[in-house]
């Protein structure tokens, strides 16, 4: 067997990232991930090959790849729990673009911090071995302490939900989610993958409805210096009939009044327009990232006035959980969780074929006061076993 | 500026006899206010701003520029126009009420606060003028946005009701106040009864009986005349040592004229004598660098007004043993705070001064009453001062519905930040008055940061962040904030971690819900404990450090105040057209402290040192101070092209935001 070890070394202006690849010359046994989804710097400029271009390698239908039990399916829920208390993670370094650094460094830190809650307190063992990887990924508690199955779902840390809640009356907040379809995920699960997200929203905040959803359908950008150009651009990203059969899921959730408002991300004029008229409930809001809020592309502008949708500001980017990134934050790596194998060594990882379904980021504020008392993720994926 | 009732004031020697009914009297209302306020809790922000302006007599063509006393003229103007006040908008001191509490204007209809006009009041000099809001402002974004369209809009009313040659300006001091000639139209003589000043007249206070008898009682207290004495700039002309020529040692008019005899004016020392004249934030908003005509080594006011109002005897400043007065006194009246009163867990006690005075009786007085031990302690400290101004009729009875005598001692109490509770007969909660920013030229600065402040404010609950540090440190970092261009060139006292520890899972869940937002969470199973050297908590760091966060040269990882509001507006479901708004604010204030742009303070010393007429001798003639006026007059109108340096100070003309149209 034959074994290949590259390091890709991805700088940022302020993080350094190593991510450990593993090519299979021969053995097509496992996915070929690129790099983590943290490279805002990208060369390129315009788009990002690694956001939205990160492809398994093609899996070998003849090789049974884990072990010989046909393949079953698991949910994986990650959380990250309240991250507004989280620390330095999530604060934005200056002059940073978009990037999804909030969601992997909230994840990660959430991963570190059920490990340490969780363990029994243990006194630090003397010397260190050799190698640190190694004794980073020995020292590290065994993944049954810190996470739970329930079923087909297996949830990454544990969720103690009795800490949920907020904690004043559920009018006094402003609850905005904003729901990430990812890209490799099926079309027709969205229906499902909407009422899994907000019913975690839900529980996690103790609230029967949110104010706002907005929804992030892939491949959508405002890229381009010029603000025109970026609008045209826009028309013919995504896809028109996907989006809008997509939507009845969301109209459901506000004939409900389980959401108040629906809201899109990153349309374009001309493709906001040809929504409008495709569905029942519109929206009210659409969220963009344009490289200079003060800069919005004056037809959209019109539109949005002319229409009574609100423009909101953000700072996400669309693909906020690309497969390579959440192998390395699952996997054995000095930053990964150790929950998944990615190696022979095996240790009480699972291993399979992990797809990244979807993400929900969730913010309660406290409306009068303009206090953000709440915020977090939960991103699911699937993994074949 | 607080309280204006009317009455009989005392002089100060009846005055002393009284102060210690007024402090009991002023104690038993406080805790009246406690006891009714202390579970008022969760209510909305809101928030406002003051704007002083100086009001200037300024022609194009005529080198004389004054400064108008028509205060109460002006004041007069816009209380008779019916269609202000109808809009809530007003001058409620004109009307005799007792008291001025913020906003006390507003309409109880929702209509009517929605179009209410600002409102003006009279402040200590006769020559200015505050304007606030008519309405408080909310946290909602479209209110942050309204901020700056309302600075314009009370300029405009302001100068609405002047005559042509006048005009509301927003500089921190006049240039050529109390320069020999004539600085003030109508033209009055030095040297009066009151202020006893050799450079400004009576006059130039608010003929309202209570300024003057706050400067006269205050200098009665002191024994003599208060001393503001400023270091002069040294540019290559001045003289050396340099002697202030505008002092008068042969005068003789009162028995303080003997203080300038006594070494109250040292050299190379600007030296001024009446109250008329007068920390990261202050050094970043610093814009003072002239006094007298005369331009200085400093760039910031507060030490000047602290002097200012500093009724301490020689007794009390240590000059003396103490015999008749029953503590030595640290501070001035005007100075930075001495207390911490959060009962965050995370207050170390070494944050706190070991030798900060306070009058115990008065502590155990509040602490019986039910107030906790900090607070009690902040009043305890406020309360060791003497009443200056008393009105003979408020001593006939004790009326615990009012504040008039807590309110005596807390509003002459200048501290750099302000803690006050909620004013009585009213539903306003309690409130946090953000005093050491200095004034700016603009509106478009003021704005800036005044919403910077607010923002700052949220997003210290929402990430529950920390900042303390040893107060004393705070009391340094002031000081080190009136160097001539501190900004850039010192370095302050701040806290390297603002972030908190984290709180643990509770191994067995016991379901204890959190209540963020307004505290820290109360679910703390193994509480953080503070631990190492207090000293190893803060460190030196230069204002760009502390706004824009740490450099990768830097020994500490501080995340930057702005990154921090940035990751908050992030957070924040906001429109493109307020974040437009926002980005320009925040830009402004990232370039200042970083030195791409001047402060205010920086641009007229650089308009004073190219001026044609400058000899390099620190002095700044009547020609100067003219057409600096001009320039501060044109930059905010269509003239600011033609302002020089204008790019250095407030950036490149923006065009107007794409989100507005």
């Amino acid at each position: 067997m034959c074994w290949n070890l590259f390091i890709a070394i991805v700088p940022t202006k302020a993080n350094l990232y190593i991510t450990p690849l593993h090519l299979f010359q021969s053995l097509p046994k496992y996915h070929l991930f690129t790099t983590t989804g943290l490279n805002k710097d990208s060369p390129s400029g315009t788009s990002n090959p690694h956001f939205s271009s990160i492809t398994p390698l093609q899996i070998d239908p003849d090789q049974e790849l884990f072990g010989n039990k046909a393949s079953t399916m698991t949910r994986l829920i990650l959380s990250t729990s309240n991250i507004m208390t989280g620390g330095p993670s999530i604060i934005r370094k200056p002059g940073a673009d978009r990037s999804n650094l909030e969601l992997t460094n909230s994840l990660r830190s959430n991963f570190l911090a059920a490990q340490q809650d969780y363990s029994p307190i243990s006194s630090s063992n003397g010397n260190s071995p050799d190698s640190f990887e190694e004794e980073e990924s020995l020292r590290r508690p065994p993944a049954s302490i810190w996470t739970t199955r329930d079923g087909s779902d297996y949830y990454i840390p544990t969720i103690d939900w009795s800490m949920s809640g907020l904690a004043e009356e559920p009018s006094q907040y402003d609850i905005t989610a904003k729901l990430f379809y990812l890209p490799g995920a099926d079309v027709r699960d969205r229906a499902q993958h909407t009422k899994d997200a907000i019913q975690l929203v839900l529980k996690e905040l103790g609230v029967d409805s949110i104010n706002l959803l907005i929804v992030s359908f892939p491949g959508m950008s405002f890229e381009g210096d010029c603000e025109w150009e970026a609008d045209k651009k826009n028309s013919a990203q995504g896809n028109d009939e996907e989006e809008i059969a997509s939507w009845p899921a969301l109209e459901e959730l506000y004939d409900h009044g389980t959401v108040k408002k629906l809201g899109l991300a990153e349309y374009g004029s001309e493709k906001l327009s040809r929504f409008l008229n495709k569905v029942r409930i519109r929206p009210k809001v659409d969220q963009v990232n344009v490289k200079d809020c003060c800069n919005v592309p004056p037809p959209l502008l019109k539109l949005a006035k002319l229409e009574n949708i609100e423009l909101l500001v953000h700072n996400d980017c669309t693909n906020i959980l690309p497969s390579g990134t959440l192998r390395e934050l699952l996997g054995q790596g000095v930053r990964g969780a150790g929950v998944l194998s990615e190696s022979k060594r095996g240790l009480d990882g699972m291993k399979g074929d992990l797809l990244p379904e979807w993400v929900v980021k969730y913010t309660a504020v406290v409306r009068d006061r303009g206090v953000i008392e709440n915020k977090g993720y939960f991103a699911a994926a699937q993994l074949r076993e | 500026m607080g309280l204006l009732a009317l009455g009989t004031p005392l002089e100060w020697p009846e005055a002393k006899c009284k102060a210690n009914q007024v402090r009991q009297w002023g104690i038993q209302q406080l805790l009246a206010i406690w006891n009714r306020a202390k579970g008022k809790e969760k209510d909305a922000l809101l928030w406002g701003d003051e704007v002083e302006y100086l009001v200037v007599t300024y022609k194009k063509d005529d080198p004389e520029v004054t400064l108008s006393l028509r205060q109460a003229d002006i004041l007069h103007a816009l209380a008779q126009d019916e269609k202000l006040c109808g809009h809530g908008g007003c001058v409620p001191d004109l009307q005799e009420v007792a008291y001025v509490l913020p906003f006390q204007c507003i309409g109880s209809t929702d209509s009517r606060r929605e179009t209410a006009l600002p409102i003006f009041h009279p402040e200590f000099g006769r020559f200015m003028l505050e304007a606030t809001p008519g309405k408080p402002w909310g946290i909602g974004f479209r209110d942050l946005l309204d901020v700056e369209p309302n600075m314009k809009l009370r300029r405009k009313i302001a100068k609405e009701h002047m005559q042509p040659e006048e005009y509301p300006i927003t500089l921190t001091t006049y240039p050529r106040l109390g320069s020999p000639g004539t600085f003030t139209s109508p033209y009055y003589p030095p040297s009066g009864e009151k202020l006893r000043s050799q450079f400004v007249p009576d006059e130039i206070a608010n003929p309202h009986i209570r300024f003057p008898t706050l400067a006269a009682n205050i200098r009665s207290r002191r024994g003599r005349k208060v001393q503001v004495n400023v270091p002069i700039f040294k540019d290559k002309n001045t003289t050396w040592p340099w002697k202030d020529p505008t002092v008068n040692y042969d005068l003789h008019k009162w028995p303080e004229d003997d203080d300038v005899r006594q070494g109250a004016a040292p050299d190379n020392f600007i030296h001024m004598d009446a109250m008329a004249f007068g920390p990261i934030l202050l050094a970043l908003t610093a814009g003072t660098p002239i006094y007298k005509g005369f331009l200085a080594d400093t760039d910031v006011r507060w030490n000047q007004i602290s002097a200012a109002v500093d009724d301490r005897t020689p007794e009390e400043l240590g000059e003396k043993p103490l015999k008749h007065d029953r503590w030595r006194i640290l501070k001035s009246r005007y100075a930075p705070n001495s207390t911490y009163i959060s009962e965050d867990p995370r207050l170390r006690k070494e944050y706190l001064d070991p030798n900060l005075i306070i009058d115990p009786d008065m502590k155990q007085q509040l602490m019986d009453g039910g107030m906790d031990s900090l607070l009690a302690t902040h009043f305890a400290h406020l309360f060791i001062r003497d009443p200056i101004v008393i009105f003979a009729e408020d001593l006939n009875e004790l009326d615990l519905s009012k504040a008039d005598h807590f309110e005596n001692l807390q509003s002459t109490n200048w501290q750099h930040i302000r803690f006050k509770p909620p004013p009585t007969g009213s539903d306003i909660g309690w409130r946090v008055e953000f005093r050491p920013m200095e004034i700016q030229v603009t509106d478009f600065e003021n704005a800036a940061f005044s919403v910077f402040i607010v923002l700052i404010t949220r997003v210290i609950l929402s990430f529950d962040l920390n900042f303390y540090i040893p107060i004393t440190k705070t009391d340094e970092n002031m000081q080190t904030a009136h160097k001539r261009d501190a900004v850039l060139e010192d370095k302050f006292y701040f806290r390297k971690n603002p972030f908190p520890t984290r709180y643990p899972r509770p191994h067995s869940a016991s379901g204890v819900q959190s209540a963020s937002g307004t505290t820290t969470p109360a679910t703390i199973s193994r509480p953080p404990t503070p631990s190492g050297p207090v000293e190893d908590e803060y460190a030196p760091m230069s204002i760009d450090e502390i706004m824009n966060g740490s450099k990768g040269d830097s020994t500490n990882d501080f995340p930057g105040l702005i990154p921090l509001v940035e990751s908050y507006l992030d957070s924040m479901n906001v429109d493109v057209e307020t974040r437009c708004e926002l980005t320009a604010y925040l830009d402004l204030i990232r370039k200042r402290a970083n030195g791409s742009l001047w402060t205010a303070a920086k641009w007229i010393r650089s308009f004073v040192q190219g001026h044609g007429d400058y000899k390099g001798d620190s002095v700044v003639g009547e020609k100067i101070n003219h057409d600096l006026i001009g320039a501060v007059i044109d930059i905010d109108g269509p003239g600011r092209k033609n302002v020089k340096n204008v790019e250095r100070f407030l950036g490149p003309v923006v065009e107007p935001c794409g989100g507005s149209k």
